[in-house]
C-alpha cells in the first residue's frame, strides 16, 4: 500500500468513526450530574437520579429521544465541582447540568453555567446567594435558605424564646443558615444573638462553646453544620450539662440521617426546617418512602432524596415541552430551549410540600421554585429514628429579599 | 464573658483532656522522628485506622472497651510494622532528614495517607459511625460536667506514657531503641538489630496513635476523614514541645489543648483551631527548637 493510499484509508476510517459517533450522539439529550457522593446517602441519591432517568429511557425516552446521563462525584469540593461542570460542558457537550448538592459547590458552578449558557438545575443547595447572582441559567428545586430562616425564626421567637446561641460551621450552607436566622430573629423580634461562634467543619471539641452557652442561660441553641459535625455538637451539648429544656435547633442538614444515627438520644427534640418529611402521610410520600426503602435500603428518606426525585420529574416535564433539534449545530439553541422550558414549569406538585414554579426572569423570585418549608422534629434518635411534622409554611415570594 | 474561676477551671480541664489525646498522637510522631529521622505524614490515617479497629472490636465483636483499646493497638502496631517494612524501609535505608531519600519519605508519607484513606473508605464506607461507650453518669465539679470518657482518656493516656517511659528507660530493648534513635551506625556496631528496632519503633508509634483513636471515638464519631485535623494538632504539639522530644510531645499536646480552649473562651470563639498554630508560631519565635527540643541536627 502506498503512502497516499494509506493516508486516504486513514482519513476514510476517521471519517467513518466520527460519523458513527455523531450518529450515536444525535437524538440523545445529554444530561450531566455532579453531586456529593462521599456518604452512603449521597451515593444512593446519586444512583436514584441515574435510575430514574434510566426508567424514562426504558419507557421510550422523551419525545423519542433517549437521555444520556453522566454522573460525577464532586465530593462537596468547589474545585472538583467546577472541574466536573467544565468537563461535562466542554467534553460531554451536555444540554443540561444537574447539581450540585452543596452550596459551596453550586455557587461557583452558577458562574460557569452563566458564562457558557448551559441550563443548571440544583437539587439540594440552599444558600440564598445562588439565585441572587442574576444568572438566567439557574433553577433551584430545594427551598432557599431565606425561606427556611423565616419559618425557623417565627417558630423559635413565638414558641421557644428570643435568647438564642449560634454555632455555625464554616461551609457555605451553614454560614448562610446561621446568618439568615440571626437576621430574621432581629427583624421579626428585635433579638440579638446571645452567643455566636464560627467552628471548623470536622471540629472535634465543642465543650468550651457549650460551657459558655450554658453560662449564658439561653432559650435555644442553633447548630448550623453538616451532619456529622452537628451530631457531635448535639451530643456534647448534653455532656456539658445543658438541659433538654434548652431547645436544639438544627440547620436544614439536620434532616440528613447521620444526624439522628450518630447523635442517638441527643437528636430527640431537635427541630429543623426541610423540604420533605418522611413522616408525610400523603399517598405519594408513602409510595416514595417504600420505593426508597426497597430499592436503596434507606429507613426514612430525607429531603435530599425527595428533591432529587422531584428534580427528575421537573426535568422530564420540561424536556417533554422543549422543541429540541439535538444535533451539534443546534447545541446552543437546544440549551436555550431547555432553559425556557424549565422556566415554564408552573405548579408542579410532587414530593415537596408545596407547588414548585419557575418563571423567566433571572431573579430569586423566579428561580427559587419551592417556597414551602416543613418544620420537623425528631421524636426518637438512633438509626431507627422517628420524626414528626410540626408545621408546613409557604412563604411569600419576596420574603427575605432586601 | 465575665471572668470567673469556675469557668477558667472548666476551660483548662477541657484543654487538658483533649490535650492528652493530641499528646499521644504527637508522641508517636516524635518517636518516629527520633528513631527514623522522618516526619510521618500518614500518622493521621494510622490514628483513623486505630479508631476503626477499636470500633470493630468494641461494637461489632462485643469486646469490652479496655480490651478493644489493646486489640486495636496491637492490630495497628502490626499494620505499622508492615507499612514500614514493605514501603518505607528502602527509603529509610538510604537516609532520612535532609537527604533525597528523606524528601522521598515525606512524599511517600503523603501517598500512604491517600492510600490508607481509600482502603478505609472501601472497607468501612464514608459515613461517620457512632462509637457509643456507656461509662455512666459524668463527673460533676460544681457547675462543670465532665463525661467519664474524658477522665478515662486522661488516665489511659498517662498510663500509656508511664509504660512507654518504663519500656524506654528500664528495659534492654528500650535501651536498644534509644541507641538506634541516637545513632544507627554505632548501634549496629554494638550488635543491635537496627532494622528490627526500627520496626519496633514504628509499630509502637502506630499503636499509640491507635490508642488515641479509640479513646476519642466515643467523644465523636469515627470516620475516614478524622485523621487530618488530629494530625495538624499533633504536629503543632510535637513542634511546640520540640520535634523528637518525647516528654516535649506530651507537654506540647497539653499546651495546645489548653491554649486553644482558653483562646476560644477569652479571645474569640471563632475558629479555635487557629490558636494551636498561633501557639506554635509564638513558641518558634522564642525558641525555634521547641520547648524541650535540642539544637536541630542536620543529617546528610
Amino acid at each position: 500500500m502506498t503512502t497516499t493510499t494509506k493516508g486516504i484509508t486513514a482519513l476514510l476510517a476517521a471519517g467513518l468513526v466520527t460519523g458513527l459517533a455523531a450518529t450515536a450522539l444525535a437524538g440523545e439529550i445529554r444530561i450531566g450530574v455532579t453531586m456529593r457522593m462521599v456518604s452512603e446517602n449521597g451515593q444512593k441519591y446519586g444512583q436514584m437520579v441515574v435510575d430514574e432517568f434510566d426508567m424514562i429511557n426504558k419507557a421510550g425516552g422523551i419525545n423519542g429521544h433517549t437521555l444520556d446521563v453522566t454522573l460525577l462525584n464532586d465530593e462537596c469540593k468547589s474545585d472538583k465541582g467546577v472541574a466536573n461542570a467544565n468537563k461535562l460542558i466542554f467534553q460531554e457537550k451536555i444540554h443540561l447540568l444537574v447539581g450540585s448538592t452543596c452550596s459551596s459547590v453550586s455557587l461557583p458552578i452558577v458562574d460557569v453555567t452563566a458564562k457558557t449558557k448551559v441550563p443548571q438545575i440544583i437539587p439540594h443547595s440552599t444558600n440564598e446567594k445562588i439565585t441572587q447572582k442574576g444568572s438566567a441559567w439557574v433553577f433551584r428545586v430545594p427551598v432557599s435558605g431565606r425561606y427556611y430562616a423565616g419559618v425557623n425564626a417565627k417558630y423559635v421567637g413565638e414558641n421557644i424564646g428570643k435568647k438564642i446561641a449560634y454555632l455555625c460551621a464554616a461551609d457555605a450552607a451553614s454560614q448562610n443558615d446561621c446568618e439568615a436566622m440571626q437576621a430574621q430573629m432581629k427583624s421579626q423580634f428585635g433579638a440579638e444573638a446571645a452567643y455566636v461562634a464560627q467552628v471548623q467543619e470536622k471540629e472535634v471539641d465543642f465543650r468550651t462553646h457549650m460551657q459558655k452557652i450554658k453560662s449564658a442561660g439561653v432559650d435555644g441553641i442553633m447548630i448550623a453544620a453538616l451532619a456529622e459535625t452537628m451530631a457531635r455538637a448535639l451530643v456534647q451539648s448534653y455532656e456539658a450539662g445543658i438541659p433538654a429544656s434548652v431547645n436544639r435547633i438544627g440547620s436544614s442538614s439536620a434532616s440528613n440521617s447521620p444526624v439522628p444515627a450518630i447523635a442517638g438520644d441527643a437528636a430527640k427534640g431537635v427541630f429543623f426546617t426541610a423540604a420533605y418529611a418522611a413522616a408525610d402521610d400523603r399517598p405519594i410520600a408513602r409510595l416514595f418512602n417504600e420505593m426508597v426503602r426497597q430499592r436503596y435500603g434507606i429507613h426514612a428518606p430525607d429531603h435530599d432524596f425527595s428533591q432529587a426525585y422531584d428534580l427528575v420529574r421537573i426535568v422530564e416535564i420540561a424536556l417533554g415541552n422543549a422543541d429540541l433539534k439535538l444535533d451539534s449545530a443546534n447545541l446552543a439553541a437546544d440549551r436555550t430551549a431547555i432553559r425556557d422550558a424549565i422556566a415554564n414549569v408552573k405548579g408542579y406538585q410532587g414530593l415537596a410540600s408545596g407547588p414548585i414554579s419557575f418563571c423567566a426572569e433571572a431573579t430569586p423570585q423566579c428561580r427559587d421554585g419551592n417556597r414551602t418549608a416543613v418544620l420537623i422534629a425528631y421524636t426518637k434518635g438512633g438509626k431507627d429514628y422517628v420524626t414528626e411534622v410540626l408545621a408546613r409554611v409557604t412563604m411569600p415570594v419576596d420574603f427575605g429579599l432586601k | 464573658m465575665d471572668f470567673d474561676f469556675t469557668s477558667l477551671f472548666a476551660f483548662i480541664l477541657f484543654g487538658l483532656t483533649i490535650g492528652v489525646v493530641y499528646g499521644i498522637v504527637a508522641l508517636g510522631i516524635s518517636l518516629i522522628y527520633s528513631g527514623l529521622d522522618i516526619v510521618h505524614f500518614a500518622h493521621g490515617e494510622i490514628y483513623m485506622f486505630g479508631a476503626f479497629f477499636g470500633l470493630v472490636f468494641s461494637e461489632h465483636m462485643g469486646v469490652p472497651y479496655p480490651l478493644a483499646i489493646l486489640s486495636a493497638m496491637v492490630c495497628t502496631g502490626l499494620l505499622g510494622i508492615v507499612i514500614e517494612r514493605v514501603f518505607y524501609r528502602r527509603l529509610t535505608r538510604a537516609g532520612g532528614g535532609y537527604t533525597v531519600a528523606g524528601m522521598g519519605m515525606i512524599i511517600c508519607g503523603f501517598g500512604m495517607s491517600v492510600v490508607l484513606q481509600n482502603i478505609a473508605y472501601l472497607s468501612w464506607g464514608a459515613d461517620a459511625e457512632p462509637f457509643p461507650v456507656d461509662l455512666g453518669e459524668p463527673f460533676q465539679f460544681g457547675d462543670i460536667s465532665l463525661p467519664k470518657s474524658y477522665g478515662l482518656t486522661a488516665v489511659i493516656a498517662l498510663l500509656l506514657m508511664a509504660v512507654l517511659h518504663f519500656f524506654l528507660k528500664k528495659t534492654k530493648i528500650g535501651l536498644a531503641v534509644r541507641a538506634v534513635a541516637a545513632n544507627k551506625d554505632i548501634a549496629f556496631l554494638m550488635g543491635i538489630n537496627v532494622p528490627l528496632m526500627i520496626s519496633l519503633i514504628f509499630g509502637l508509634a502506630c499503636a499509640l496513635a491507635a490508642a488515641a483513636g479509640v479513646l476519642i471515638g466515643p467523644m465523636q464519631s469515627v470516620q475516614v476523614e478524622m485523621g487530618y485535623l488530629m494530625l495538624m494538632k499533633a504536629f503543632a504539639a510535637a513542634v511546640v514541645g520540640g520535634f523528637g522530644s518525647l516528654p516535649g510531645a506530651i507537654v506540647g499536646g497539653l499546651l495546645v489543648g489548653i491554649f486553644e480552649n482558653l483562646g476560644a473562651a477569652y479571645i474569640s470563639p471563632n475558629h479555635k483551631d487557629i490558636y494551636a498554630f498561633l501557639l506554635l508560631i509564638l513558641v518558634l519565635m522564642v525558641r525555634p527548637s521547641g520547648l524541650f527540643g535540642v539544637e536541630v541536627r542536620v543529617k546528610a
